[in-house]
């Protein structure tokens, strides 16, 4: 018998069914489309670099291309439909997949063939990668399927169109690095010139004591600087990171507000504390450098413990939230007894590490004027006072490594 | 006959756009007092259909009634405060590990104590007494105010088990309880269980990974293969064949003591 | 029967009373610093600004402080206010075996925190940690809140950035008569990180089988091989990859990229050196003896028990460290390192706003990408 019960099912699962659709069609689509970008992208790639070598040792100059833009892009595209049709393509690696016929067998040459011309078909007007399967795959009886070793013997590296890729790519890019950073005067001088820095190093040994009180308390404002900028960050980022965390942030909303979140952090994120303090020394006045610096510090800080702490609460263990909600416990309950206490050594140990990578920050901030021992150090080093700035380095070097140890030690006790 | 317990019927369980199916139309009655035990294989449904009793996991398809009560028509704030009726016990014991025993005990009157309170930590000095002659009951007076993660495995599972037992829960869903024990601690593990089942007359829904186990402690054994229910009956029914059906060709019966 | 107590225990336990008077006495010397710039600044109205104006003690304030410091840490240990003794978790009183009664009326529970000596201590320390460092840092909302006009005009001109020079060089920057663009300066900074991964990594995998315990401590000669490879890892280390730039703009040549990356690859190889030898004492040792036991040699151990086990990982902190390598390399110019950094030094001494925006997004744009790419990475193979 047939309630109604029952047949709300079935309405459901027809709806189910064009929602899977769109899910596995835009999924297909995902998959190819980012696999002949991949494949674009890593021949242009090998392309600029071998450029940038040429014009570099020929010329002097720097350049990308040595053929119009529009005929490297086309030459692209077409070397990666090529390459996905005949080999087994950089894209098809990385994504661990490969070409197969239907029954599981090594694609035969006309196969091949079909796919290649129909690949411009089926991918370029990106649309048609809906279709499951997609029509260069459809005619050619080819599929795409998780690559496997089973019953093959592997091919050396050499003998791979990748392997041979990934071999090129590394000569091309080192040889393109060398070329573009190094000059033929700057590496003698790093084989001669070594005598330069002996004022420093003889500073090393003599350390001038007269300024030892004030260098002292240079390094206590440095510390201070860390830690403040710490606690604050500390302040900011625990409510951010809930918000951060994937596995607590469901739904639309929560989805959008942890995109937003994720996106701004990992901006500021990328940009150095040194560049935060040049900003901030610009916002305050002068008088107030060390403050400049602890808002460089904490701006940086807040990003990066949102980012730790928020991927720490994705990986809490959801057994417990299960036992505290099977006891009747409501959101608030959960968080207080089951997310809280497995996350609070964990935050604190990553707040000892900020505090670490902080100190260290805080020397460097200060050079460019954000207060502390690097202030200090940046006024002798422009004075030409090496014996002084020597003295200063020293200081900075045992206070980062006797904080460096403390912070393994407390983290290790933590753990 | 007396009124069944607890009603599962038709229940379907589906994850994944409709990839990976759990549970396939699960139907079955619990009376009050049983104690009963689900055996399966691993990946067979079993922690699923226990966590759809208490609706931890939510149902794709099916009613389910306890006491009446059809529990799947709930709105999560009812479940809520229905779920102090049903208490769990895990496979991995699933304690606040940096927490006393005491701290982890307690968390069981969650349900009963007003939010603002329980967020201070604070619980009334009757629930402290309680937790303190649970305690006493499973054994573990002494370590009342040790940290949960110093305990053996057996001991932390009997805090799991007072933690339970401070919900004064009627009935009590315990997912493979003894899995991660060695066979002698399962032994006082499943004991205690035992009673809370005798004496408490709390009905016991518990899935097990030995049959002789399920044979020992069972007043009746389900078993699920893939989702669906293969046997529904009493332990001894349970024969060589019938054993293979459930565990499949290659399975070989182990004994624990 | 009451057994004798050891000497030596008593000796451990003289040990540890003593750090706990030490450490209590860097706490009270942390308060006297504490009290003493707090007069400085209010009593005898001098503004301490760290470096340029550090506080000062009369000549008998010396030994003032440091006896009366001791006396009150002395004092500490014997009423009980100690953190010395809680940090290093010296007992106090006898525990004695509690009855069932008093169990189950729940007295055995301890006092909450804020209840205990050591409690109270600690959070009195913290309250005055909050307040000096709000002082020696110079804290001030009203001037986060009030930019300067400086702030005003960058603020105006930021948005949108300029991104003119992107391509084509600017003709009024140049590095060593060479003009840049954006685009090709952050080329070169992109380039430096890849060199300095490179080379320090290469340097790094070999020596890091020499920093390893479980390698090297077969034998005495390996244990001094063991320990001056370590030292050298720390040491380097702890010295940040600015200061080394500092030495390679001496050593080279103020700007030059080739400082950048020696600094970058000195400051790597202690890095990854330390990373990868942790890897090597961490690995299983199970797959070293079964090498072993089929009659391999030190080096077939080493390639075929210790390689496979720590490749993943190895690769993982090379990217870790690839993704470090390139934020320092934008900012390494400020001490004489080169790269991108130049460029966006001159356009803030210019105060081109809205060039140095576009200098600053093409930054941003490339660090992310490579954090990105390396983060992708390191899930695929961890």
């Amino acid at each position: 018998m047939a309630t109604r019960g029952d047949r709300a099912a079935v309405d459901r699962s027809r709806w189910d069914r064009a929602l899977d659709f769109l899910y596995f069609g835009s999924k297909a689509l995902g998959k190819r489309l980012s696999l002949a970008l991949l494949d674009v992208g890593a021949v242009a790639v090998l392309w600029i670099l071998t450029s940038y070598v040429v014009i570099r040792v020929s010329t002097g100059e720097i350049g990308y291309t040595l053929l119009p833009w529009w005929l490297v892009a086309l030459g692209a595209v077409e070397a990666a439909a090529l390459w996905e049709s005949f080999g087994r393509s950089f894209g098809h690696r990385v994504a661990r997949l490969e070409l197969r016929r239907a029954d599981g067998g090594d694609p035969a040459l006309r196969q091949k063939l079909v796919h290649w011309l129909l690949w411009h078909v089926g991918v370029i007007p990106v649309l048609p990668l809906l279709l499951a399967p997609p029509p260069h795959e459809r005619a050619s009886g080819l599929t795409l399927r998780p690559f496997t070793m089973e019953g093959r013997i592997p091919r050396p590296w050499w003998r791979t169109s990748t392997g041979l890729y990934m071999a090129y790519l590394a000569l091309v890019s080192i040889v393109a690095a060398v070329s573009g950073t190094i000059t033929w005067e700057d590496l003698v001088r790093l084989f001669t010139n070594a005598g330069a820095t002996a004022k420093f190093w003889r500073s090393f040994l003599s350390p001038d004591t007269s300024i030892i009180l004030r260098t002292v308390q240079a390094l206590i404002v440095t510390v201070f600087m860390a830690m403040t900028a710490t606690a604050f960050a500390v302040l900011v980022a625990v409510p951010l990171s809930f918000l951060a965390a994937r596995n607590l942030m469901r739904g639309l909303i929560g989805r959008a507000i942890y995109t937003v979140i994720r996106g701004t952090m990992s901006i500021i994120r990328s940009i150095e504390p040194v560049v935060w303090a040049i900003f901030f020394l610009v916002w305050v006045r002068v008088e107030l450098a060390p403050f400049a610096g602890v808002l460089a510090l904490f701006v940086h800080s807040v990003s990066d413990l949102t980012k730790l702490y928020a991927e720490r609460l994705e990986s809490i263990d959801p057994g417990l939230i299960e036992a505290i909600t099977a006891t009747g416990a409501n959101r608030l309950q959960v968080l207080r007894y089951a997310v809280i206490p497995q996350i609070v050594n964990p935050y604190i140990s990553f707040t000892l590490y900020r505090w670490d990578i902080n100190i260290r920050m805080a020397t460097v901030v200060g050079v460019v004027g954000g207060g502390g021992i690097g202030q200090a150090l940046f006024f002798y080093l422009k004075g030409n006072l090496w014996t002084q700035a020597g003295t200063v380095m020293l200081f900075i070097i045992a206070l980062v490594w006797a904080i460096d140890y403390l912070s393994a030690r407390l983290r290790a006790k933590l753990a | 006959m007396a009124e069944p317990y607890l009603v599962v019927e038709h229940l379907t369980k589906v994850y994944e756009r409709g990839h990976v199916v759990a549970l396939k139309d699960v139907s079955f009655e619990v009376r009050k007092g049983e104690f009963l035990v689900i055996i399966g294989l691993s990946g067979s449904g079993k922690s699923t259909l226990l966590r759809c009793i208490n609706r931890l996991i939510e149902p794709t398809k099916g009613r389910i009634f306890i006491d009446g009560v059809e529990i799947t028509k709930l709105s999560p704030r009812q479940m809520r405060k229905f779920r102090r009726r049903i208490g769990m016990i895990f496979q991995h014991f699933n304690l606040i590990k940096r927490a006393t025993v005491m701290t982890n005990v307690l968390t069981g009157r969650l349900g009963y104590n007003p939010t603002w309170k329980t967020l201070l930590g604070i619980f009334p000095r009757s629930d402290r007494e309680l937790a303190l002659r649970n305690l006493e009951r499973v054994g573990l007076l002494e370590k009342a105010y040790v940290r949960a993660d110093e305990l053996s495995g057996g001991q932390q599972q009997r805090v799991g088990i007072a933690r339970a037992l401070m919900q004064e829960p009627e009935l009590l869903l315990a997912d493979e309880p003894v899995s991660a024990l060695d066979p002698a601690t399962s032994h006082s593990v499943m004991q205690y269980i035992e009673q809370m089942n005798q004496e408490d007359g709390v009905t016991v829904l518990a899935s097990l990974h030995f049959l002789s186990l399920a044979r020992r402690y069972g007043t009746r054994i389900i078993a699920l293969k893939d989702g669906e229910l293969v046997f529904d009956g009493a332990p001894e029914e349970i024969d060589d064949r019938k054993f293979k059906e459930i565990y499949g060709e290659e399975a070989e019966e182990v004994e624990i003591r | 029967m009451a057994v004798k107590p050891s000497a030596a225990i008593d000796a451990a336990r003289l040990r540890r009373r003593l750090f706990a008077l030490f450490l209590d006495w860097l706490t009270w010397g942390y308060v006297a610093y504490a009290v003493m710039y707090f007069l400085q600044e209010y009593w005898w109205s001098r503004t301490l600004y760290g470096f340029y104006n550090p506080l000062t003690l009369p000549g008998w304030g010396w030994p003032a402080a440091v006896l009366g410091t001791l006396a009150m840490a002395a004092l500490c240990e014997l009423t009980g206010y100690s953190l010395g003794e809680r940090a290093l978790k010296l007992e106090r009183r006898e525990e004695r075996p509690l009855s069932r009664e008093e169990l189950l009326t729940g007295k055995a529970a301890g006092k909450p925190f804020w209840r205990t000596q050591w409690g109270v201590m600690s959070i009195l320390l913290l309250a005055l940690t909050v307040a000096l460092g709000w002082h020696v840092v110079k804290i001030s909302p009203e001037a986060l809140l009030n930019p300067s006009e400086r702030a005003r005009e960058m603020l105006g001109e930021i948005f949108p950035p300029d991104f003119r020079y992107f391509f084509t060089p600017d003709p009024a920057f140049e590095l060593r008569g060479f003009p840049y663009s954006i685009l090709n300066l952050m080329v070169v900074t992109v380039f430096m990180a890849l060199l300095a991964t490179v080379l320090g990594a290469a340097v790094a995998l070999p020596l890091s089988f020499f920093g390893a315990r479980n390698i090297m401590g077969v034998s005495p000669a390996g244990w001094f091989v063991y320990g001056i490879v370590r030292g050298f890892f720390n040491v380097f280390r702890s010295i940040e990859t600015m200061l080394w730039a500092v030495v390679f703009a001496i050593w080279i040549r103020w700007g030059s990229p080739l400082a950048g990356i020696m600094a970058l690859t000195v400051h790597t190889i202690a890095a990854l050196g330390k990373l990868y030898s942790e890897q090597v004492e961490g690995i299983d040792p199970g797959p070293v003896e079964a090498v072993v036991a089929a009659g391999g040699s030190r080096l077939e151990v080493i390639r075929y028990a210790v390689l496979p086990q720590v490749v993943p990982s190895f690769w993982a902190f090379t990217l870790y460290r690839w993704d470090i390598n390139v934020r320092m390399s934008t900012v390494i110019a400020l001490v004489g390192g080169g790269g991108i950094g130049d460029m966006l030094f001159y356009y803030k001494n210019e105060g081109e706003w809205a060039l140095l925006g576009a200098v600053m997004a093409t930054i941003v744009a490339v660090v992310w990408a490579m954090d990105y790419l390396s983060g992708r990475l390191r899930e695929r193979i961890v």
